[in-house]
């Protein structure tokens, strides 16, 4: 009788002296569903490291980190409950918001850019997009607005350019197969320069088009009904993200654990400093990162309305939130 | 034969009743699962958009399935009348027909461009192999027979090959068309969904990628009966080429 009441004394102080916050059956799970493949997207990183470095238990979460193959089937699985927090492009979330109507919340709004931009080969005689006249341009599915407007910024015709639908494979530009290819910034760009090309490459922001990149999303259900779950994991998934920040070399080594010990470790940390170098402004130096604000998404919602990427504007006071992002619920 | 059709129509009229009733009583998202009635709108609605659509898609499944048909069946001829080159004719065919054409597309675009031609490739590489495995089990399924009378006759093999083994293929040659036709339709598809400008493909990618599921499933629709008239028009050759069809 004795040794099982010293036994019991021994199993309480051990379950005491776990991890703050508490573990296993006390911490409320939680589903994390990455937007697209394991890599070392900035919103994905952050959610990496808070897992592996106990961000997320200190937190009182026990966080699955699932990944979407990148179809938009993160979005539905959200919609419907599967998934409590996802990452999108802030334009996606805007345009699904309006049509099929997603109640998409961005909760923390990593890139303060857009992920995406244009490129030529360096020796291809195209210096800048006043060249792109007479060449073709190439797009991903649709062509996207920031196409139109660096046009537009240029003072080019649309006409005066051909705009190709070029997939996935950044080899139709090394090929010769089109003169302009858009790539996501943090990737392609280096994997073009590896095979030994070297590029010039053209950012809609810097031609004063608004974009913005990946935000953490939830519902607005959650937003209403588990705020306190979703502050928390924006406090451990910052958290990751900052200490990605301060320690490149050993979030990669975390990073590497999720994209597996084959791929090219150079290459995620190159997506990695592209990213941490987009999830800053003069917003994020002043209120932290993830911080957003109304002036961002109106301007980013008036772009896509103004080329035609959405037909009606939505409610863009209710696409985000930045209640998570202050600690005030805790 | 008309109880037959208006039983099957009773019974797709009644599964789309009771998917409608599913869809609206349980307040299924349209973004989940669209109800018959928001498919059957854009059907109505799009058709201008999903016709030209259907037609591309069309064009590259008959040329790729003419393609694949055509090198599937030179190469059941190669085999038939050269028995030694068979291990190797059919362990390039198993090669091909086993790589996944989902690793091959991009390579194609990169070496064709982004017009039609890779996609007809494609859809060729998809429906060659049931064409070549028919055919040649048809070169080889002569009835004992009619090949004792060639053989009596010492007759030349160009001879045998056109009179005894041709028309012991053709039905198997039509099973294989069968097979191959509604296989085309899916190839163009598939190799649209990776990169086009126009068909049905990319209809449906841009429609899954906007989470738009009244149009995937309109497109989805589209291609389905398309592919049975593809069907049908193998049932109607092979009824006026093969007489005890």
């Amino acid at each position: 009788m004795r040794r099982t009441a010293e036994l019991l004394a021994v199993l309480l102080v051990a379950s005491c002296s776990a991890a703050p916050g508490a573990t296993g059956d006390d911490l409320e799970p939680v589903t994390f569903m990455a937007g697209f493949v394991p890599q070392a997207n900035l919103p994905f990183v952050g959610a990496y490291v808070a897992k592996d470095l106990g961000y997320f238990a200190d937190e009182g979460l026990d966080v699955d980190i699932q990944h979407s193959a990148g179809g938009g089937e993160h979005l539905q699985l959200l919609a419907a409950g599967e998934v409590d927090v996802t990452t999108q492009d802030a334009a996606v979330l805007l345009e699904r918001r309006v049509d099929p109507g997603l109640p998409l919340v961005s909760i923390g709004l990593i890139g303060q850019k857009g992920q995406q931009a244009f490129v030529a080969l360096a020796d291809s005689g195209i210096e800048s997009p006043a060249d792109w006249a007479g060449h073709t341009v190439g797009f991903k599915g649709t062509p996207p607005p920031d196409v139109f407007a660096i046009l537009d910024a240029v003072g080019i015709d649309e006409a005066d350019v051909e705009l190709v639908n070029v997939g996935f494979d950044p080899r139709v530009l090394t090929e010769g197969r089109i003169d302009v290819y858009p790539v996501f910034k943090s990737n392609e760009p280096d994997t073009i320069r590896g095979w030994g090309f070297e590029l010039n490459i053209w950012d809609a922001a810097d031609f004063g088009v608004p974009t913005l990149g990946l935000a953490y999303v939830a519902t607005e259900e959650a937003v209403s009904q588990r705020p306190e779950m979703l502050e928390s994991f924006m406090a451990a998934a910052i958290r990751g993200i900052e200490y990605a920040r301060d320690n490149p070399a050993e979030a990669i080594d975390i990073v590497m654990g999720y994209v597996g010990e084959d791929a090219d470790a150079d290459h995620q940390r190159f997506i990695l400093d592209t990213e941490l170098i987009d999830a800053q402004s003069t917003l994020t130096d002043e209120h932290g990162i993830g911080w957003q604000t109304e002036f961002q998404w109106n301007e980013l919602q008036e772009f896509l309305i103004r080329y035609e990427a959405m037909a009606i504007g939505g409610e863009v006071e209710r696409a985000f939130t930045t209640e998570f992002l202050t600690g005030e619920l805790r | 034969m008309r109880s037959r059709t208006m039983a099957g129509s009773i019974l797709l009229l009644t599964v789309l009743a009771a998917w409608e009733i599913w869809v609206r009583a349980s307040g299924t998202p349209v973004y989940l699962v669209p109800a018959p009635s928001d498919v059957a709108s854009v059907l109505g609605e799009d058709a201008s958009g999903l016709l030209p659509a259907a037609l591309v898609t069309l064009g590259e499944a008959l040329g790729g399935l003419v393609l694949g048909g055509s090198v599937g069946l030179l190469m059941a001829v190669v085999v038939t009348f050269w028995g030694h080159l068979e291990q190797g004719v059919m362990s390039l065919a198993l090669l091909i027909k086993s790589t996944p054409i989902i690793a091959v597309a991009p390579i194609l675009t990169i070496w064709m461009g982004f017009g039609t031609g890779p996609k007809v490739i494609v859809t060729a590489l998809l429906t060659f192999f049931p064409v070549l495995i028919n055919s040649l089990e048809g070169f080889r399924s002569v009835d004992p027979a009619i090949a004792d009378w060639f053989h009596s006759i010492d007759a030349p093999s160009r001879q045998y090959f056109t009179r005894a083994r041709w028309p012991s293929a053709r039905p198997f040659l039509f099973a294989a068309l069968k097979v191959a036709a509604p296989l085309a339709m899916i190839g163009a598809v598939v190799a649209e969904w990776m990169g086009a400008s126009s068909g049905l493909g990319r209809q449906m990618w841009l429609a899954y990628t906007n989470l738009d599921m009244p149009s995937l499933f309109a497109a989805v629709l589209v291609l389905t009966l398309l592919s049975a008239a593809v069907y049908r028009g193998v049932v109607v050759m092979e009824r006026r080429t093969v007489h005890w069809a």
